[in-house]
């Protein structure tokens, strides 16, 4: 994780004293984990942006009105919100099927996706849009996995409890997931180059 | 002796989740195993291409969320 010299809570902390710039600091800091984590679930540019909105809306109510629990990490909280967003979306527009674990807890590893959008198809060919395409056809549990571990930042005992797996399986969920993107990127960037360059 | 470790110890130590003394033994053993030291390679390298993959939202969107924060400062004008 990266290091700030200003921890998230002092900025937390600052905002609750009326310091907007601290707030714009944990924006600025945050914002595209946020958008990727909500994009990669969503699929479409545009409700991304809506949901990342109504993620800080959510959050700078929280903190004015003095109902943030300080106690939890700032990121963590944070990361939540955004996720719950990403999943209530699919739940109205019913394209997301309601499934509870056995220990409770809901699930989106049976995540469905929305269809391509216009501006997917038009940035096919960049390596980066390339990747999240990627990370989206990988099977369920490993894009769950590696979305909580590299973009949610929770660690490998934190989404075990969560999944309801063990240390061991969500380990060799994110291997995989890995693996496969490192595979799929290496025959891509060849199909890539290959058309760039034409023997 | 070195103690070997597997690709999910890799993983661990690329996402900083070993111990001091574990952190210690990987590097260790990354100096003298080649096919441990390629599996690093390759789940650093990985990551560095997640990272890269983040989306950045419009500035537009930043600045609303920025102005809705500051409008909740405004004074009342009831």
């Amino acid at each position: 994780m990266e290091k700030y010299k200003i921890s998230d809570s002092q900025l937390v902390s600052l905002y609750k004293n009326g310091n907007e710039e601290a707030f714009e600091q944990l924006l600025t800091r945050h914002k595209s984990r946020v958008f990727t984590t909500i994009y990669l679930i969503v699929k479409d540019n545009y409700v991304a942006e809506d949901l990342l909105q109504e993620t800080f809306v959510k959050v700078v109510r929280t903190i004015k009105e003095g109902r943030y629990n300080e106690e939890g990490k700032f990121l963590p909280w944070l990361m939540r919100i955004a996720h719950n967003m990403a999943i209530d979306y699919f739940r109205k527009e019913k394209r997301y099927p309601t499934i509870i674990m056995e220990d409770g807890s809901h699930v989106f590893n049976t995540l469905e996706f929305s269809e391509d959008s216009v501006e997917s198809k038009q940035v096919r060919q960049d390596t980066h849009a390339k990747l999240r395409e990627l990370i989206q056809e990988l099977p369920e549990s490993q894009k769950e996995v590696l979305m909580m571990r590299h973009y949610m930042e929770m660690s490998f005992q934190e989404i075990a409890e969560n999944t309801g797996v063990s240390i061991n399986t969500a380990l060799g969920r994110m291997r995989y997931a890995l693996i496969n993107l490192r595979k799929k990127m290496k025959q891509f960037n060849i199909a890539y180059d290959q058309n760039i360059y034409p023997k | 002796m070195t103690k070997t470790f597997t690709q999910n110890d890799v993983i661990r130590y690329v996402y900083h989740e070993t111990s001091a003394k574990e952190t210690k033994e990987i590097e260790k053993a990354l100096l003298c195993d080649a096919k441990l030291e390629e599996i690093y390679k390759e789940v650093l390298s990985m990551k560095a291409d997640l990272n890269k993959a983040k989306k950045v939202p419009s500035d537009k969107v930043i600045n609303s969320i920025l102005n809705y924060s500051k409008s909740l400062n405004l004074p009342s004008n009831k």
